[in-house]
């Protein structure tokens, strides 16, 4: 399979999964694309109960991206693993159960629920910008990534992928924790915070107040923060971040990134998949090169060194 | 568990734009070739479309379905622009395409037998009257549309109702046209000549459909209100387009996706902000 890679001891068919929190859980794309098309699906967030999310507006456009707080509404790991996953296994792809919590405990009690049958792998939410508790508040603090990190990693026997908020002065301490912590992997990254201001009312767009920025506005500063990441590990890092077609998921796989998600993208364009796909097949013609491995990484500077040296 | 629609799911693709017929001000109707929307589309569903030709607005936009015609596979909007999505529907010329997701979304339900349908639209609102009168006239069942703005300017979409029995009702705030007021001064001053029994349907800005849903209250009578958040992908997946519905059997509120539950919901089951 000349698009198949390996994450960790997960094997997808291809390196494109959908991003968590804009594919909801998969279902409703059903009959609109042919889910066995995707190398993976990441679940919206799940908690260990339903939650109802934030108030609305939730959702403000600005310039070439979404501004978004939604505050993980969702239906808990639950009701995934009972109405959900079954329907999931109709299709060829990888489900991966992204893995919220208030609590270091809620986190691993959810990743236990969630080794259930059909379930490939999870992801640890350790980066919404949009709750009180848990998210981008244990993805900011080292010592506290380390400890969600290793306490999914004890509950489980699933790869585990750990998604880094970009809301970091330096990326590369979190993935190294990550690392150090059992991660099987990295996604990279979660959404921007931000800020959009109704200025004749003077007050933000959005009624959490701040919000994660996503989509082609992000796009160089996720290609960046994953081209760190991949640096800084040797676990595979999976890009994400304003991906629109096979060009965008090029440029994370060049820059060292072994799969990509595609998230906003989404919500506009349900027929991107089969068209990333064919874009990948035929960049590979094109540059004859037998396999997706061979573009990892491949990023070269002409000048020999990199002109921006990642933090250490 | 997800709200998955009852509905067949909706047919994503690139659509050519085959009419184009501008009206006064930032009106203008857009008429798509679409066969899926045109064959199945329902009074009060919507696609999510947006021009091929616009990068800085990414998301699609909402719009309820106007008309349609079946023999043409093509389907009509009426469309206000005002933002730069819009604006790029608007320019759209001929020949050029734009991304389509539809039919999406529950329908208006027809009233009960002998119930006399009153729809009432605020400004963009009355688009999916036209398709709905249509409907109603081939099941032969009443209908009496109200159409209000806040002024004549803003009521630009008339003709279709051109021989609608009995006529369309206008209002405008400044009484520049038909009566003058709020539209729903004019739908309690036809329920105060005591019609028979009647369903009412509405569409348009909040404040309208909040008085709507008042006087349906207050009258004790069936409505059913067409809401339109802000939308980001009409699939229920962005949870963007959430409005708090308390369905009848329920002790608390819940956050539904107008996308997918709605964009209709029974007027008694939304709690309004």
């Amino acid at each position: 399979m000349k698009l198949g890679v390996q994450i960790g001891a997960l094997r997808l068919k291809n390196p494109l999964l959908a991003a968590s929190g804009t594919f909801g859980y998969g279902v409703e794309y059903e009959g609109i694309l042919d889910l066995s098309l995707l190398g993976g699906i990441v679940s919206k967030g799940l908690y260990l109960e339903p939650r109802d999310g934030c108030a609305v507006p939730r959702i403000v456009e600005t310039p070439s991206g979404l501004l978004n707080a939604i505050g993980l509404q969702g239906i808990g790991i639950r009701a995934f693993v009972k109405d959900v996953l079954p329907r999931l296994a109709l299709y060829d792809t990888a489900v991966i159960v992204n893995v919220c919590g208030d609590t270091v405990e809620e986190y691993a009690e959810v990743a236990r629920i969630a080794d259930a049958p059909g379930v490939a792998g999870l992801e640890v939410n350790i980066s919404c910008p949009n709750v009180k508790k848990g998210g981008m508040a244990f993805g900011g603090d080292p010592r506290m990534t380390h400890e969600v990190v290793s306490a999914v990693r004890k509950a489980t026997r699933l790869p585990v992928i750990s998604k880094l908020s970009p809301n970091v002065a330096d990326v590369t301490v979190f993935a190294r924790v990550c690392e150090e912590a059992g991660a099987d992997a990295l996604s990279c990254i979660n959404t921007l915070l931000g800020l959009a201001i109704d200025v004749d009312r003077r007050v933000p767009r959005l009624a959490f107040g701040t919000g994660g920025l996503s989509g082609p506005a992000i796009r160089p500063i996720a290609v960046r923060m994953a081209w760190q990441a991949a640096r800084a590990v040797r676990i595979p890092v999976i890009g994400v971040g304003g991906i629109t077609g096979a060009e965008d998921a090029l440029e994370f796989l060049v820059a060292g990134c072994r799969a990509v998600q595609v998230g906003t993208a989404n919500f506009v364009d349900p027929g991107i998949y089969a068209r990333i796909l064919e874009g990948l097949e035929s960049y590979l013609r094109r540059h004859r090169l037998e396999s997706i491995g061979d573009v990892v990484g491949s990023l070269r500077f002409p000048e020999g060194e990199a002109p921006v040296e990642p933090p250490a | 568990m997800p709200a998955t629609s009852a509905l067949r799911p909706p047919v994503d693709r690139d659509v050519p734009l085959v009419g184009r017929q501008p009206l006064e001000g930032p009106y203008v109707l857009l008429t798509f070739r679409h066969p899926e929307v045109a064959r199945r589309a329902r009074a009060g569903q919507f696609v999510m479309i947006k021009a091929a030709t616009v990068t800085e607005a990414i998301l699609r936009r909402p719009f309820s379905i106007m008309s349609v015609d079946p023999r043409e596979d093509t389907f009509t909007l009426f469309l206000k622009a005002v933002g730069p999505g819009s604006r790029a529907l608007a320019t759209l010329r001929p020949g050029e395409a734009a991304g389509c997701l539809g039919p999406l979304g529950r329908p208006f339900t027809a009233p009960p037998e002998g119930h006399e349908a009153l729809c009432v639209a605020g400004g963009y609102g009355i688009a999916p009257f036209v398709l709905f009168a249509d409907e109603l006239r081939r099941a032969r069942r009443r209908a009496r549309v109200f159409y209000g703005g806040r002024t004549r300017a803003e009521l630009q979409l008339r003709a279709p109702f051109a021989t609608l029995d009995p006529p369309l009702v206008c209002a405008t705030d400044d009484g520049s046209f038909g009566h003058h007021g709020v539209v729903t001064g004019a739908v309690a001053a036809y329920l105060d000549t005591r019609p028979g029994p009647v369903t009412l349907y509405a569409c348009g800005p909040d404040a309208m459909l909040h008085a709507v849903a008042r006087l349906a209250e207050e009258r004790r009578l069936p409505a059913q209100v067409s809401l339109d958040p802000w939308m980001g992908c009409g699939l229920g997946t962005c949870l963007g387009c959430v409005v708090r519905i308390r369905r009848e059997n329920e002790t608390r509120a819940k956050y539904r996706c107008a996308c997918t539950e709605g964009p209709v919901f029974d007027a008694r089951e939304v709690v309004w902000a």
